[in-house]
Parts: C-alpha cells; sequence; structure tokens
C-alpha cells in the first residue's frame, strides 16, 4: 500500500453491509478510530434499525470556529429524508458531531446513490478538516481579486504577497499543528511535526528533503513544499513563540491551479490531510523494509560462518583429544 | 572495490592468520577455571600486542591477540548521521541475534561497532582460514549494506515524495 | 502522554484467522485471514528466488541509475524505483486471496502452528493491519498482541523489536491465549468468581489444545494437543456427502453445513433411532450456484455424527483414538494436585469448533463419568470418604472470538496500560524485558 486512503474502511464495510439487500438490522457498539486521535462511535442507542455514528475529533474547537458545523450540515443535510444531523449539544455525549442513520426510512433508488452515501459518511474526517481549508480558499479568491497576482511572477518570488496577516491555526495533535494562511496568490499550509524518535528524525530529514526537492526536479505542477528542522517560518512566528519540542515544519504553497476549481480544491483538501499519516507512515515502513533487510543479511552471514565449521563426527571428536599417557577422553552421561 | 580497501583487508587478513594461534589455557589464578584470556586480562605474560590497522581516520580494526583468544573489534565507517543511525540499528540488530553467531561478542569494544571474540575452542570446531574468511567477508559485506541501504533510503524516499506530490494534479 | 485515552489495539493473530480490533468493543472490527499475498519474483526461474531476494540483487544497479536519470525526465525515474518498491506491492487478509487468484501474486501464510514462521512477512503483515484496517498511528495507542502456549521467548523479543523499532507502538503487551479465552467466561452467568484458573479448551481450525492455567499462568509440561479440529469436521461431512452421492460435495457447502446444521447429541444409537423413526428430521440445505440454479442437499446423519468425532474418534481418524473428555482429564490429573479441583470446576470452551450446540453439556457429562468412577474407586479403596468433586464446563456467548474477547476486556480496564511495557522501557532495558509481563491482577 502506498497512499493512504482517506475513507475509513470499517465505516465503510458498516454502512455497506447494513445498506445492503438483505441486511439482518442487529445491535451495534463499536469504537472505531482514524488518524489524528479522532473517533468514531457506531451505536444503535434504540433500535436495530437506527444507527448513530458520531465523531471525536482532538481539534474540534478550532475546525469549529472556521464554520465546521456549517459545511457538514451542508454536506450531510441532502440525505435529511433518513438522517437526522445531532450537532454541539446535541451530539452523543463525549463526541463532538452526531450523525442519526434510520435504515428503514432510507429508499436509495440505484446502487449508485448508496455509494455517494456510504462514500459521504466514510470521509466524515476529511469533511470535518475541510472547513478552514475552504475559508482559508475563500479569502485568496478575495484578494486575489483585490489585488491580482503578477502573471509573470509564477512562483510569487520576490513579490510583496498581500494578505492580512490572519493564519488559521488547528492544534490537530498535542503539539503539532497545522496553519493556514491566504495571500492574494498562494495558499501557505505549514505542518510542524514531532519525531519522538532519533532514527525517525534523522529518516524524516531525508525524506523531507526529497520532497523540497520533487517539485524541481520533476513535478513541476505540485505545490512547493518548503521545510525547516528548527526554525519557526515567517507566517507564523507570531503564533509559534519558540521551538523547544524539536519540530520540524513542512509548508506547502499552494498555487493558484491547486485551487482554481471546486473539484481541485477537494482533491487537495483530501490530499494535504493525509499529508502528516503519510509521512510518518512511510517512515515506518523503510525501518520494515530495512529490517527485512538484516534478516537476510543475517542468514547469509551465518551460512558463511557455517561454512567454516569443522565437519567431524562425534566418534572422531571423541578420538582425538588424548591425554598424555594416551587416555582417550570419555563422555560422562 | 576501492583502492584502498584491498591493500587494508590483506593486511587484516595476514594479521588475523598470524594471531589465531590458539591453544588450550587453563587459567592460572583460579583453578579449574579456563577464561579466554583476553577477556580478563589477568595473566599478562600471555597477552600479545594489540594491533590496531586502519583503514583511515573512520575505518580501522583492532586485533587483540593471546594464547587462547582473539578479540576482533570493527569500526564500521560512519560518513553522516545516516550512516550513524545504520550502522547503529544494523550492529544492534546482529548482535541481537549473537546466538547464531558463535563467535559474535554481545557487547563491543569502546569506540568500536562490533567486536568478536574467538577462542580455541571455535579455533578447533571451525576451520581456520574459513573463519579468516568470515571476517573478512563480514567487513567488505557490512560496508556494501550500509551504502545500499542509504541508497535504498534516498530513492524511496524521493519516490514517496514523488508518489505524494503527483496526487495533486 | 497522549495516548492515555486512545483505545487500546488488540491483535490477535491465529493460525488461520486474525482478529483485529480495538479494546471495549464486543468484536472485533476485522477477522480476516492471516494470508498475505506479495508479488512473485518474476518469471525467471525459482533457483534465483530463494538464493537471494529481488531487493539485493536490484537495488544497486537502481540506485546508480536514478542519480543519473534523476536529472532529466520523471518517467525513466520513477520507473525505475519502482523496482525497488516490490516491498510496498503485497495485499493482506480477503484481498490476498482475491489477489492469488490472478497471475503475478503468491499466497503466504506467515503463521504457522499458532507462532509467527516468516518475520518479514509477518511484519508487512502488520503494517497494512494497522494503517489501512484499523487506522491508527501506533505512536498513539498501546497495544496487545497474544501469542500461543510455549511461545519460545526469542519470539516476543523478535514482535517487540517490530513493534517498538518500526512502528513507535506507544506500549505493548503480549498474552497468552489461553488466559484471554479464561478471561471471556468471566461473560457467562455460570462464572461467581472471577479467577484466571481453569481449563482452555481450544479448538480452531487446524487444532485442539487444552491448557490448564493456574492463576494466570499456563501449566506448561500439561498441555496436550489434539490433531482434531474444524478442518477434520468439515472433511467428514465432505465425505459423507460424496458417499451419499449428492449433487454437491463441495467444501464449502460442507462448511455451511457444518455451520448450520450440527450439533451434538447425547447418544448417537438413540439419535440414529431418532432420524430413522421421524424421516422429517432430515433437513434440506440449498446451495446458491452461480449459475442462479438452486441444488438441494440432504442433509442427514452428519448433523450430528460430525461433531461426534471429538467425542468418538475413531469415526474418523485411524491414529488418534482417544476422546476429547478422556484428554481434559489426563491432562487435570498431570497438573499440581492443588489445582485440579479449581482446574475441574473451570473448563473454558474457546473457538469456532466449540460453538455446536450442545458441545459442552455433552462434554461435561462425559467428563463427570470419569471422574465419578475414579472417585468411587478410590473410596471403596480407601474407606474414606471422598468430598467430591465438581465440574463443570462453561460455555458462552464470545466463544468463538473467546481469545479476543478477552483481550478486549483486560486492555480496557484502567490498570492494562500500567502492565504494558513502554517505547521508553524498551529503550532503556533491550528487547528482553518482554520475556516477562506482570498478571492482571484479578479482582477477588
Amino acid at each position: 500500500m502506498l497512499l493512504l486512503q482517506p475513507e475509513n474502511l470499517l465505516i465503510e464495510k458498516t454502512f455497506t453491509k447494513a445498506l445492503a439487500v438483505g441486511y439482518v438490522p442487529m445491535t451495534l457498539d463499536r469504537i472505531v478510530t482514524d488518524f489524528d486521535f479522532t473517533a468514531y462511535h457506531i451505536s444503535t442507542p434504540q433500535e436495530k434499525t437506527g444507527i448513530l455514528l458520531s465523531v471525536a475529533i482532538k481539534c474540534w474547537n478550532d475546525l469549529v470556529a472556521h464554520g465546521t458545523t456549517e459545511l457538514l450540515d451542508t454536506i450531510y443535510s441532502k440525505y435529511s429524508a433518513f438522517l437526522q444531523i445531532l450537532s454541539e449539544d446535541n451530539a452523543e455525549p463525549g463526541y463532538n458531531y452526531s450523525l442519526y442513520i434510520q435504515l428503514d426510512k432510507a429508499n436509495l433508488a440505484t446502487e449508485e446513490e448508496k455509494f455517494t452515501l456510504i462514500k459521504d459518511l466514510s470521509l466524515l474526517k476529511r469533511n470535518s478538516f475541510a472547513a478552514p481549508f475552504l475559508e482559508a480558499f475563500k479569502k485568496y479568491t478575495e484578494l486575489a481579486e483585490e489585488q491580482p497576482a503578477d502573471p509573470n511572477n509564477i512562483y510569487g518570488e520576490d513579490s510583496a504577497t498581500r494578505s492580512d496577516g490572519k493564519v488559521i491555526a488547528l492544534n490537530y495533535r498535542d503539539r503539532e499543528s497545522i496553519f493556514i494562511k491566504p495571500s492574494n496568490d498562494r495558499v501557505t499550509v505549514i505542518f510542524s511535526t514531532i519525531f519522538s524518535d532519533e532514527t525517525d528524525r534523522v529518516f524524516s530529514k531525508i525524506f523531507l528533503q526529497e520532497f523540497s526537492d520533487a517539485r524541481k526536479r520533476s513535478i513541476q505542477k505540485a505545490p512547493q513544499v518548503i521545510n525547516s528542522h528548527h526554525e519557526i517560518p515567517l507566517e507564523i512566528q507570531s503564533l509559534e513563540k519558540e521551538n523547544n519540542d524539536n519540530k520540524s515544519y513542512i509548508t506547502f504553497v499552494l498555487f493558484p491551479r491547486h485551487l482554481s476549481t471546486e473539484e481541485v480544491q477537494w482533491n487537495t483538501i483530501t490530499q494535504i490531510g493525509t499529508f502528516r499519516s503519510y509521512f510518518h507512515y512511510h517512515i515506518k515502513i523503510v525501518k520494515c523494509y530495512l529490517h527485512q533487510r538484516m534478516r537476510f543479511r543475517v542468514q547469509s552471514f551465518t551460512k558463511v560462518l557455517n561454512r567454516a565449521r569443522r565437519e567431524v563426527s562425534e566418534e572422531e571428536h571423541k578420538a582425538e583429544r588424548k591425554t598424555a599417557s594416551g587416555r582417550r577422553f570419555e563422555q560422562r552421561n | 572495490m576501492s583502492q584502498s580497501l584491498k591493500p587494508y583487508l590483506t593486511a587484516v587478513r595476514h594479521t588475523l592468520n598470524a594471531a589465531l594461534c590458539l591453544e588450550n589455557f587453563s587459567s592460572q589464578i583460579v583453578e579449574r577455571h579456563n577464561y579466554p584470556e583476553i577477556e580478563n586480562k589477568k595473566t599478562k605474560e600471555i597477552l600479545l600486542n594489540p594491533m590496531i590497522i586502519s583503514r583511515n581516520e573512520k575505518e580501522r580494526v583492532l586485533i587483540e591477540p593471546s594464547i587462547n583468544s582473539v578479540r576482533v573489534s570493527i569500526k564500521i565507517k560512519q560518513s553522516d548521521e545516516i550512516e550513524g543511525i545504520l550502522v547503529d540499528k544494523f550492529t544492534r540488530f546482529l548482535t541481537k541475534r549473537a546466538e547464531t553467531f558463535f563467535i559474535l561478542r554481545r557487547v563491543p569494544i569502546e569506540g568500536y561497532d562490533i567486536s568478536f571474540l574467538i577462542t580455541n575452542v571455535h579455533n578447533e570446531d571451525m576451520l581456520k582460514n574459513k573463519l579468516v574468511d568470515f571476517i573478512i567477508e563480514f567487513m567488505e559485506d557490512v560496508d556494501k549494506e550500509i551504502s545500499e541501504m542509504k541508497l535504498f533510503l534516498n530513492a524511496r524516499a524521493r519516490f514517496v515524495a514523488e508518489t505524494y506530490l503527483s496526487t495533486f494534479d | 502522554m497522549a495516548s492515555i485515552n486512545t483505545p487500546a489495539v488488540v491483535m490477535d493473530n491465529g493460525t488461520g484467522m486474525t482478529k483485529l480490533g480495538f479494546a471495549g468493543n464486543d468484536a472485533p472490527s476485522w477477522v480476516i485471514p492471516t494470508a498475505i499475498a506479495t508479488r512473485a519474483t518474476g518469471t525467471s526461474g525459482k533457483s534465483t528466488v530463494s538464493s537471494k531476494p529481488s531487493f539485493l540483487s536490484t537495488s544497486g544497479a537502481t540506485g546508480a541509475g536514478n542519480s543519473i536519470t534523476g536529472t532529466s525526465s520523471p518517467s525513466p525515474s520513477l520507473s525505475s524505483i519502482k523496482r525497488d518498491m516490490a516491498d510496498l506491492d503485497f495485499y493482506i487478509g480477503d484481498e490476498a486471496l482475491e489477489a492469488a487468484k490472478g497471475p503475478g501474486y503468491s499466497l503466504h501464510y506467515p503463521v504457522r502452528h499458532g507462532q509467527i514462521d516468516n518475520w518479514d512477512q509477518m511484519e508487512r503483515f502488520w503494517e497494512t493491519s494497522i494503517f489501512k484496517y484499523l487506522k491508527c498511528e501506533p505512536e498513539d495507542h498501546y497495544f496487545l498482541l497474544t501469542e500461543p502456549p510455549l511461545n519460545p521467548p526469542e519470539n516476543r523479543e523478535n514482535t517487540a523489536e517490530i513493534m517498538f523499532e518500526s512502528f513507535n507502538c506507544a506500549g505493548l503487551y503480549i498474552a497468552v491465549q489461553a488466559v484471554l479465552a479464561l478471561a471471556a467466561s468471566w461473560t457467562s452467568s455460570k462464572v461467581v468468581d472471577r479467577t484466571l484458573t481453569g481449563t482452555v479448551v481450544d479448538s480452531g481450525d487446524g487444532v485442539t489444545h487444552v491448557i490448564p492455567v493456574a492463576e494466570g499462568y499456563v501449566i506448561a509440561s500439561a498441555i496436550k494437543n489434539i490433531p482434531l479440529a474444524g478442518r477434520d469436521i468439515t472433511s467428514f461431512i465432505q465425505t459423507m456427502l460424496r458417499e451419499r452421492g449428492e449433487p454437491n460435495s463441495s467444501l464449502k457447502t460442507a462448511e455451511e453445513i457444518k455451520q448450520k446444521f450440527c450439533y451434538v447429541c447425547p447418544d448417537i444409537v438413540k439419535e440414529f433411532a431418532k432420524y430413522d423413526n421421524n424421516p422429517e428430521m432430515f433437513a434440506k440445505y440449498m446451495v446458491d450456484t452461480v449459475s442462479d440454479r438452486k441444488i438441494t442437499v440432504d442433509v442427514g446423519y452428519e448433523g450430528f455424527l460430525a461433531p461426534e468425532i471429538f467425542f468418538n474418534p475413531e469415526i474418523a481418524s485411524s491414529d488418534f483414538l482417544t476422546p476429547l473428555p478422556q484428554i481434559v482429564d489426563t491432562v487435570i490429573q498431570a497438573s499440581p494436585i492443588d489445582v485440579r479441583k479449581n482446574l475441574y470446576k473451570n473448563i473454558v470452551l474457546s473457538g469456532g469448533s466449540t460453538m455446536f450446540k450442545d458441545f459442552g453439556r455433552r462434554l461435561q457429562r462425559d467428563l463427570k463419568t470419569i471422574v465419578n468412577e475414579r472417585v468411587a474407586l478410590s473410596e471403596s479403596l480407601s474407606g474414606a470418604k471422598s468430598s467430591g468433586v465438581q465440574v463443570q464446563v462453561i460455555s458462552h456467548k464470545r466463544q468463538k472470538n473467546a481469545v479476543w474477547f478477552g483481550g478486549s476486556l483486560l486492555a480496557q480496564t484502567s490498570e492494562f496500560k500500567s502492565y504494558c511495557h513502554t517505547k521508553q522501557d524498551y529503550e532503556e532495558y533491550g528487547p528482553n524485558i518482554v520475556r516477562n509481563f506482570s498478571l492482571f491482577n484479578v479482582p477477588s
């Protein structure tokens, strides 16, 4: 597996089963997790045909401040015939946002419709994280209209970019954050991430270097990636005072081409959203691969060493050892 | 094979050939005991002069002979932080499996990455020239393995980065 | 640490099936075959495969190639690196079975006889389990893994090495499957005191174990294995279908008949008579074929005969002839004398092949007969009155995934994390720290 999927397989599986023909309703009560301390709870609180899907996200308060509730409401209200949205105080205790799906009322005619519903449900995490990005993208459009970017300066180098200096911060993990900053010709997304393990930290440097170089070398269409291991990027120096935790900062510069249409914007959000997990995932996989190599080496070394072993039968071995007077050693049993 | 590697390995081979001249030797201090003398170093007269063969400041081999045991310690080339980590990972992995390696010492001598302890028993069980071959082969392969791992790491990082970034299209 | 509030991950890697899920849930989130399909190394000949894995022979060449082509066009550099990505090209679980049907992939089972056999494959199996199926960052979660009884400590160390060094998981606990099965039985209403003393009869697909456990410790010397399990029952049914000349006698049909119709009867002779007197007892099973044609298969004596091979093995096997109750009795008699009473009192069933209706009741009855005979004999020999031995077989609803469920129960307790070894511990003391795990305190 190379890329991580943005949708949650378990939610997908549960609802594919529940919406299938001939589903026998049963009691559900499951906890499901996703990356970055996201937890789901799938349960049937009342009758067996009503499934409650609740989500808890660590940085929910940050997200709500940027319109997540409204966004989710628009996404899921199109299913209002059988899907009840329970947000804020109505949500299941301990969780931030709940959806109550009544299977018996769900009359989805085509497989297509079913598929879209399942997709929308399994992308709940991505949808929750989308709002701040969309807000930033909107701000960018406004700024771009006020002062269009210089078309000759596609990389925005040395130009006085305009922005009102507002940076959206999402503290999506304990000491790690996402910062989003819209300007008139770009949107900057900065991740801060921590590697607790020394090996990981060293490996991450190689990876980040390649992330920065990849664009220059081959993939010109990609966002520009800038990384710094210690220094806090200029954009967020007002928010991050000091870097005590040995954080790495990764800056993605999203250019107009990544924000042109709604479809492209959603793709950008989906991809950016999996970045941290993807990055950490691959560092772990590299270690798995190194383990494989080392196991192979151990095997080949043992083979060489075993070649050195003298092939002596037990009898010979005993016969060889004699005392000065010519007596043999007998093994005591 | 680079220019300086061959003479370096030849020197190690000859030294080992000379050093691996071991015989059974009972302890002169404790009755009925038989130590690898190079490990406890209590009987000075049966220890021979240790020798360092050095290819450059980063790669060297320390050979400490005695009457019934020889200790061979290898310092593996580590030119940067990544190689350092890889060498550390690799030697840790090997020493964890010391059981299968008979002559591998579980803890390397200070200042070195990996140590072998060859006693007269090993010398009796195994053919001396093959034993020397193993050490030489080990030294060659370790260097190769480390640089291959490093190459792999870079190739993988590049691939991972390119794959991720190309999804933005 | 942040990982305090996240649910622990419970993974039970069995020979046939792997159960994955989160602590606190009542059932594993995923039950998938412990199988991995890897890209077969070309058609260039099998001899090269065994001597050298592809990555070692190609990596040097491609590494050099990359540095040259890297600066020019993107396509050759990408494709040349791709050859190095063989370790990313694999599937696990159901997807593996699917992939192995096509060309290019070969199927492997990394767990053999309950123990991990191929660490390379297992490491990759875990990798995908965690990141794809469970979707969790191992740094944020504690892990509970299971091991079979008599697992060598080196295997534990290797497991810890992978879990801590590759995945950096926050904490790790490795529990013995039999102990978890005992814990799972606490949900049964018959269990009054929650002890970790009892005899576990664990029958899966490949092999049946009888394992005595005293206060959380497995009595290793008394363990007995029975080479009869789910697979044998299925093939027994299949043979019977074939002999009768049923229109469909595929393995799948036999498997479904086993799950839907089989039960344990108190007495075979009477059961035969019952069938002969009431022809309506013969059931019919509909097989759905690919071509939408329904085939009807009669289900007759195999309904009660198949599970009977546990109690009368001679009907199916010629080399193994000891009935299960006899084995259980031998196992308990081989255990220390001071725990025998408690072992008889708490016999716990676990695994899919113990799910037959009345399996527990029959085992209890047969075992009681054996025990009572012995008690009577010793009473007549010594003249003293025995205080009696209570025999109780406990079956419960969670039997099928008992090991996983027991893990889920224990891992959701508040003390669980204090029993785990953490990554810090591992780095401080090294891999041999996992040779010992403190046992769960049992509330008494």
